[in-house]
């Protein structure tokens, strides 16, 4: 080999090589942003909060004033109220508007045992006041038993005025009116899995017995191949054109329920046609490594065809069935354009199968489409749809690398 | 003892016709869900285009549009009265995009295809495998926030270095960007099976003819994988046309166009069919992506077509 050629060669493989750095590239790119970007805001509160803030003003019953140990932990901004028990720092939201918010509560602080007084279903329950809470006003009395208000909007709304209202005049605490934070995603997450069940509920049935014919009980013959055919090009049709089909088709369906708007059971209905082909052909694969020995030896002992395929073959095939269910979870969960038109834009706190709601992907959506993207609560969704999506696949990467070795592929 | 024997054949009898009245039956459920998941297809076709030509129809009353102003438009304007639909701009820009991210991302695509499949040690080949699938599962939205967060701030920087204004990097440049990401893990999963499928003696004879293994590979096995890495390139494109999420988070959409600049805001077939679809209720702007969606899909249909009549000119000996 001359050394034209060797360098050509060289530069060949340094070509590929570079070409598959680039690929390690990107995906390490996806991960490091997103996990850097949406760690800082991931946090419990945000799965099992509201993203909707609340209003609630909370009795207290006129708990009289007692001698509260000031907290351990020593905090710069806070201001703590020895009376009651509680402490409050001055904070800003994201409008850059001034906030109140409850920094520590003692443990035998009368907040912990308030009532909700505001109209509503909730009316007459007992509530803790949450740390977080942004406090609009606080009403107490006096030594001459008035009652006074400290803490509002335009006032001295700010911690070190309302908390030193209340050292030097409290004699018991009345109410506090206040709102919750919001900005969580327990609604969202509420419609995934109302949608991932209520999708599979549909789809799994439809498509499994699509495949079971198609693998065990279609005759060879042209039908069946235009079957196929059709079904792949279900495949290849982008998923907005499912949104579209879902609004003008499956609407009318929902429409016999007596549902007249966008709705959970609507992107059900869009989700369950749009994982057919996915369905189908992991099924059928799971059926085709199932040894026709094992068909074979049932029907000899005198079995039907419809006792072969439910006792014999779809057992063994459930591995791959299995694989199915967790690839079709994780295209729901990450699924947004055909939802989008079926099941709207608008967050919902208590989702039901009747109306609109947001999946998770849907909410990143939503709040990323409107004046002010809320980029910090977008890439914290990411991160959790990232984590449970390339979960979901490598689980199934796993299963599939066990049912090959248990049949020796 | 006779009356016995008949009583036992009579309830094998009434046994054996109830197992084979199941098994119809079944086989009935089981070709009507089959049936059913084929004719889903053809419901998508029906019900997307009788609605999106309703606007041309003359049905549709003082609203009516007509077809050579829609297809041949150059500006999208449902906000002014009356509303303009073009789409003729539309279908450029969207093609622009597609194309240049399949330009973009093709030979890359094809070259790591080619280092998984011939080229690897075995572990590195099962890590990267692992990561052109993991990349597969991504989803649209995630894709689309991450392109938010980094490829506009990129392009931003870059439009700076040159002195242009990008609208806060959102531009044709970003959507590109996006669906070359987007489409390679799909040229290339494809590509590694036809690449893998090529016949060994192929390349045995070109290594005993003195060429050296990259040589091989290059002039050997790729040309004769051709059919099947231009099946993912098809594939790859579909994935390009038909992505609306996250193309929608980075276009920017323009209103008039076609854009030629890539550092100027596009719009997108898809970004259209979604745009202000909050603040949308049933009426002519919410008809018209249907009419939208049909241009999708026909533009969809004619790239495979194309692919196909490609497909058939360049040959290759791909035994699949």
């Amino acid at each position: 080999m001359n050394k034209a050629r060797r360098r050509k060669d060289i530069m060949r493989t340094s070509v590929t090589w570079i070409s598959a750095a680039l690929a390690v590239l990107v995906l390490t790119s996806i991960f490091v942003f997103v996990f850097k970007r949406g760690a800082g805001t991931f946090s419990w509160s945000m799965l099992k909060d509201d993203y909707w803030s609340k209003n609630y003003l909370v009795a207290f019953g006129d708990v009289p004033a007692n001698d509260f140990a000031l907290p351990d932990a020593d905090n710069e901004d806070e201001f703590f109220s020895r009376k009651f028990g509680f402490g409050l720092a001055d904070s800003v939201d994201k409008e850059n508007n001034q906030l109140m918010v409850v920094t520590t509560i003692s443990a035998m602080s009368p907040l912990h045992e308030g009532t909700i007084t505001t109209a509503g279903p909730d009316q007459g329950k007992v509530m803790a006041i949450p740390l977080d809470a942004r406090i609009r006003r606080i009403d107490y009395l006096d030594q001459d038993n008035n009652v006074k208000s400290t803490g509002l909007l335009g006032q001295d709304h700010s911690a070190e005025g309302a908390i030193g209202r209340l050292e030097q005049e409290a004699t018991a605490i009345r109410e506090i009116y206040f709102q919750s934070t919001g900005g969580g995603i327990r609604g969202s997450i509420i419609a995934t899995l109302m949608l991932i069940g209520l999708t599979l509920l549909f789809s799994l049935p439809l498509g499994i017995s699509a495949a079971i014919y198609l693998h065990e009980v279609a005759p060879r013959n042209k039908v069946t191949d235009w079957i196929r055919a059709a079904v792949e090009m279900l495949a290849g049709v982008p998923s907005i054109i499912f949104g579209l089909m879902g609004v003008s088709m499956l609407f009318r369906v929902t429409n016999l329920f007596g549902i007249t708007t966008q709705s959970v059971l609507l992107g059900s209905f869009t989700m369950t046609i749009m994982l057919l082909p996915l369905i189908m052909r992991q099924t059928e694969e799971a059926l085709i490594v199932v040894p026709s020995s094992l068909r074979m030896a049932s029907l000899s002992l005198g079995a039907s065809t419809t006792q072969t395929i439910f006792k014999v073959v779809l057992p063994n095939a459930l591995p791959g069935i299995l694989s199915a269910t967790l690839l079709s979870m994780s295209r729901i969960i990450g699924e947004s354009a055909a939802l989008i038109f079926t099941m709207g834009t608008a967050i919902s706190d208590s989702p039901k199968i009747s109306q609109g709601a947001t999946t998770l992907a849907v909410h990143i959506w939503t709040v990323m489409a409107g004046e002010q993207p809320n980029f910090e609560l977008a890439t914290a969704i990411s991160l959790l749809i990232l984590v449970l999506v390339l979960g979901l696949n490598i689980t199934v990467k796993l299963l599939t690398y066990r049912i090959n070795k248990k049949w020796q592929v | 003892m006779d009356k016995e024997k008949k009583t036992i054949q009579a309830r094998l009898d009434s046994f054996h016709s109830r197992k084979l009245w199941q098994d119809k039956i079944m086989k009935k459920i089981f070709q009507g869900s089959a049936i059913l998941a084929a004719l889903m297809i053809f419901f998508i076709s029906y019900f997307v285009i009788s609605r999106g030509i309703q606007p041309f129809l003359s049905s549709y009353g003082d609203e009516q549009q007509s077809l050579i102003a829609f297809i041949s438009g150059d500006r999208w304007r449902p906000d002014i009265s009356p509303p303009v639909f073009g789409v003729g701009f539309i279908i450029i820009n969207t093609l622009l995009t597609s194309l240049g991210a399949a330009v973009l991302s093709f030979p890359i695509s094809v070259l790591t295809a080619l280092f998984i499949a011939k080229i690897a040690p075995p572990k590195v080949r099962a890590v990267l495998t692992t990561i052109v699938e993991l990349l597969a599962a991504i989803p649209s939205i995630v894709y689309g926030v991450f392109a938010a967060g980094t490829i506009t701030g990129l392009v931003k920087d870059v439009g700076n270095i040159f002195g242009i204004n990008t609208y806060g990097g959102n531009s044709m440049f970003a959507v590109i960007i996006l669906l070359a990401i987007m489409i390679f893990p799909t040229i290339t999963s494809l590509s590694v099976v036809a690449i893998s499928a090529v016949d060994r003696s192929l390349e045995l004879g070109s290594i005993a003819l003195g060429a050296s293994q990259m040589e091989t590979n290059f002039k050997v096995v790729l040309t004769s994988a051709k059919s099947g890495i231009f099946a993912g390139l098809a594939l790859g494109l579909g994935r390009a046309f038909g992505e609306a999420t996250a193309v929608s988070m980075v276009a920017g959409n323009r209103m008039v166009g076609p854009t030629w600049n890539p550092f100027d805001i596009t719009r997108t077939l898809t970004s259209t069919i979604l745009s202000g679809m909050h603040e949308t209720s049933p009426g002519l702007d919410y008809d018209m992506r249907f009419s939208v969606g049909i241009i999708l899909l026909l533009v969809i249909l004619a790239t495979n077509f194309m692919i196909q009549v490609i497909k058939r000119k360049v040959g290759g000996v791909t035994h699949e």
